[in-house]
């Protein structure tokens, strides 16, 4: 039996022990993963592992309960559905509380690389090695990394309910990262190079290894900026990371609980005519791609933000129902562990025409903000106030001119999306939070803060 | 449930195989954690969850290079082929052999003295209304309450080739308030979220009420807040806030993996007057009922106090058994795992800046245009550089020694020496806040504690 179907037969036990009038849901993961770490040209570190686990939702009298166990033997899953119905016995009833309908999601085939089963582990020992090596031949103010890593991971996800869901998938990633520290006059500067794909052959150690290296050598001799109301160019690092927040606001929980600035305000115009935010579970370039969501709803393309103006949020059952909604396939599961959130897919800025060249130009004097520091404090999706630390470099004349560190950029999120003149047309997915789509951009009304 | 143990024979079996490739070094770490977590979110019990989570991790050095394989089928054959897996890392011949296991007792234990799991669900739900009715008894501005309930019971099983053989239950219960207040336009949010290796006696000095009223209060004072001044400010840190900010600028730089690398700005300082003379910082696993706090650490080192800075001259590294050994010092009982399925590292246990001999009102009063600051948001530092940005969650301006209004959307920074150098005052004062801290993908429970510290001092980055 492959592990799909091995998976699918022991959440079939479980669902078959639903009693009636209860709806149950299982959910089950079963993952192989490497990962090596390398440093000073040795292997610092290899480790391999095979975790399994379910979790069960149990829906009874408008109540919902969760259990899980990483016990796969007949009494703990039994054990679990017990504790999860004991669970739903005191939770709050909820009209909105609902299992999902059957609906069969198309496959996405192209998220999981025949053969990933066979690279040896040797393979993968060299990615680590090589990408190392490859920071540290640079010499010079290069110190070396921090970290140089490469990471995989075979997942098979599977769930079946009392309402007909019965689906399973395969998804293989493979990543290599470096963290390059650079140094000059004894002041450190570090940044990561990355790569994500589908296979580790299509990972591009040199690419990874002089992302790093430039990012880090760039950020040396960095001061602190003058405090001054100036544009903004946003690297897609930092993109990456202020989406996750703006995403935070784009919920339906949020919406729903009073928790997002967006509350009310579909159909209006929330940011410049530059924002088109899409969140797209479907797209294979992304990290967070799936055929099927945590509650085996089909993945789909949601456009929240068009042109400006806001059209909609992210959904799943919960928040649907509550609505009156259909489910935009975006709950979301952190492991078996976790009954399903609500979370971005892989969420977006649909990208423009320019290429970075023409955004520097566009910009004249703008600072370069390349990293974002303490976003999650920093940027509040309740009331819009975004205050985090930065780094990166001037622009002046449209060329990086002196670095800068120990800077601060304030604002709104509103100001912000207002604000946003230009996106670059280069659109790249890095894994925070889900999968958030880093490009370019160029955002006026910023303050940099400084000494 | 009786204490995680496995079979000595099988131990000695899992050991051997997982040598069996030149490793001088083998260890087994099991473990069995039961979890329970329970919201009350708008009125309504939401997300009641438990589990089981089960499995060891296997791990084998040979010099510098570690391998390491888990499982989560703890029988005699999953485990001795997850051995061969990790053995399979190192290319050698087997040579070192098993010593006799001996039981050895942690030097302190943190029995809670009344075990959660003694509490069912009912009782739970109890224990958030409660504190969800003071959170809104505060006022009508108090619009959303989120009561959040934990409680962990973590039995850990440890074996190692030099003969180390013990078992050690942790258990942990945390309650978590979260308000959200509005007037107007205005919405802010307060929180307030205490926990210990403890089981409910953890209510007796931080009851549900006093939780819900804290969160609520925090939120409704914010109302009244203005946005924050950006530029260089003297800023009072009042007792529990600060020690992220020690945690996060100077004690993450102070872990011997970060040293060891060279990526932290104290690598190479040890004897070095980095701060002030008044400052004098620790880590202590020993805290009776610290969040922090633990027996063995997850290699078997018994738990101990590390003094990091000693009247502002840097001291001890925070070292596992790798690190230390890679850097020549002891190891101090530094390191921790998330869980099985996790190496150990190098971690901060209950990191506390010391209280010092001032008045903490006369520190307030000595400010003349500043920043008190009640409670710090999350931070960031990169350890190379030593810069950190702190949000800060409740502050207030300060005029003429006075409280004048509370400020809103600032951050806090700054790098680690700098802070540590315009140290200038510390209170006589002290209190504690628990964090969870993440580190190479690991998440463990952190305590964070200080005194009233003045920094004469920092960048406020503001939105006004």
């Amino acid at each position: 039996m492959n592990p799909q179907d091995e998976l699918l037969a022991v959440l079939d036990r479980v669902v078959a022990q639903a009693e009636p009038g209860e709806g149950v849901e299982a959910f089950g993961v079963d993952e192989t993963e490497t990962n090596v770490r390398a440093w000073g040209g040795e292997v610092e570190s290899l480790s391999s592992a095979r975790t399994r686990g379910v979790g069960v939702r149990v829906l009874r009298d408008g109540r919902m309960g969760y259990a899980y166990t990483a016990v796969l033997e007949e009494s703990a899953l039994t054990q679990a559905l017990a504790d999860a119905r004991r669970n739903a016995a005191v939770a709050g009833p909820d009209d909105a509380n609902a299992l999902p309908e059957a609906r069969a999601a198309a496959p996405l085939p192209e998220v999981a690389v025949d053969g990933f089963e066979d690279v040896p582990a040797a393979r993968k020992v060299a990615l680590a090695l090589e990408l190392e090596a490859a920071v540290r031949a640079v010499g010079g103010e290069v110190k070396g990394v921090d970290t140089a890593a490469y990471a995989d991971a075979v997942t098979t996800a599977a769930i079946a309910s009392t309402t007909g869901v019965r689906q399973a998938y395969r998804r293989t990633d493979a990543t290599i990262f470096a963290e390059v520290l650079a140094e000059r006059d004894g002041a450190t500067t570090s940044a990561y190079g990355l790569d994500m794909r589908r296979h580790p052959d299509a990972l591009d150690v040199a690419a990874v290894a002089a992302e790093g290296v430039e990012r880090a050598t760039r950020l040396l001799g960095g001061r602190k900026p003058a405090s001054a109301k100036i544009a903004v160019v946003l690297d897609p690092f930092a993109t990456a990371s202020l989406l996750g927040v703006i995403a935070g606001a784009l919920t339906a929980e949020a919406v729903q609980k009073g928790r997002s600035l967006f509350a009310g305000r579909v159909g209006e115009r929330v940011g410049s005519e530059r924002v088109t935010l899409v969140d797209d579970g479907r797209l294979i370039a992304g990290p967070a791609a799936s055929p099927w969501d945590g509650e085996g709803v089909p993945s789909g393309r949601t456009a929240l933000i068009e042109g400006g103006v806001l059209r909609g949020f992210l959904h799943n059952t919960y928040t649907a129902c509550k609505d009156g909604v259909a489910s935009t396939g975006n709950a979301s599961r952190a492991g078996f562990m976790s009954p399903p959130g609500l979370a971005p897919t892989n969420l977006f800025l649909e990208p423009g025409e320019l290429s970075a060249e023409e955004l520097f130009a566009q910009a004249g004097t703008a600072f370069y903000c390349q990293q974002i520091m303490g976003v999650h404090s920093g940027a509040n999706a309740v009331s819009g106030d975004i205050s985090v630390g930065a780094a990166g470099l001037m622009i002046r004349d449209g060329a990086f001119a002196e670095p800068v560190r120990e800077a601060t950029i304030g604002g709104t999120i509103p100001g912000l999306l207002d604000g946003l003149v230009a996106v670059g047309r280069d659109l790249r997915f890095l894994p925070f939070g889900g999968g958030m789509g880093g490009a370019l951009l160029l955002i006026d009304g910023l303050t940099l803060a400084g000494s | 449930m009786s204490e995680l143990t496995l079979d000595d024979a099988d131990v000695r079996a899992v050991l051997q195989a997982a040598l069996s490739t030149g490793g001088d070094f083998a260890e087994i770490y099991a473990e069995d954690k039961v979890s329970r977590a329970l919201r009350l979110d708008d009125g309504r019990v939401e997300d009641v969850i438990s589990g089981l989570d089960r499995g060891a991790g296997i791990r084998v050095i040979q010099g510098r290079r570690t391998a390491y394989a888990y499982t989560n089928v703890l029988t005699r054959a999953a485990l001795v082929d997850a051995a061969k897996a990790a053995a399979a890392g190192l290319p050698g011949e087997a040579g070192t052999q098993v010593a006799d296991l001996t039981d050895r007792r942690p030097p302190l234990e943190h029995p809670p003295a009344r075990d959660p799991l003694a509490v069912d669900q009912h009782g739970l739900v109890a224990i958030v209304q409660r504190a969800e009715e003071a959170a809104r008894a505060v006022g009508p501005e108090v619009r959303q309450v989120t009561i959040m309930y934990s409680d962990v019971r973590q039995s850990v099983f440890l074996a190692n080739s030099e003969g180390h053989r013990s078992t050690e239950q942790r258990v942990r219960t945390r309650l978590v308030g979260q308000a959200v207040a509005a007037r107007g336009d205005v919405i802010q949010t307060g929180f307030e979220g205490p926990g210990a290796s403890q089981g409910h006696e953890l209510f007796d000095t931080h009851s549900p009420e006093r939780i819900g009223r804290l969160a609520a209060e925090r939120a409704v004072t914010m109302l009244d807040s203005r946005p924050a001044p950006s530029g260089e400010f003297t800023v009072v840190l009042a007792p529990g806030s600060g020690g992220v900010l020690f945690h996060e600028a100077c004690g993450h730089g102070m872990e011997a993996d970060i040293v060891a690398k060279g990526a932290s700005v104290y690598a190479g300082k040890r004897g070095q007057k980095l701060g002030t003379a008044l400052l004098t910082g620790v880590d202590d696993a020993t805290v009776p009922g610290g969040w922090g706090s633990f027996g063995f650490d997850d290699e078997g080192t018994p738990a101990q106090r590390t003094v990091l800075f000693e009247q502002g001259v840097c001291t001890d590294y925070m070292s596992d058994r790798l690190r230390a050994a890679e850097l020549g010092i002891a190891r101090s009982g530094n390191a921790r795992r998330q869980g099985y399925a996790n190496l150990p590292i190098p971690r901060m246990t209950n990191s506390y800046i010391l209280p010092g001999a001032d008045d903490p009102a006369e520190i307030l009063r000595s400010v003349k245009r500043g920043v008190w600051c009640e409670s710090l948001g999350g931070g960031q530092v990169d350890p190379a550089s030593g810069d950190f940005v702190f949000g800060i969650a409740v502050a207030h301006w300060v005029e003429n020694g006075e409280l004048a209004y509370p400020i809103r959307g600032a951050n806090l920074v700054g790098d680690g020496p700098t802070v540590l150098a315009r140290i200038d005052a510390l209170g006589t004062d002290f209190d504690i806040r628990q964090g969870v801290c993440g580190k190479d993908g690991q998440n463990v429970p952190a305590g964070l504690g200080n005194p009233t510290v003045r920094i004469d001092r920092i960048t406020i980055g503001g939105t006004a």
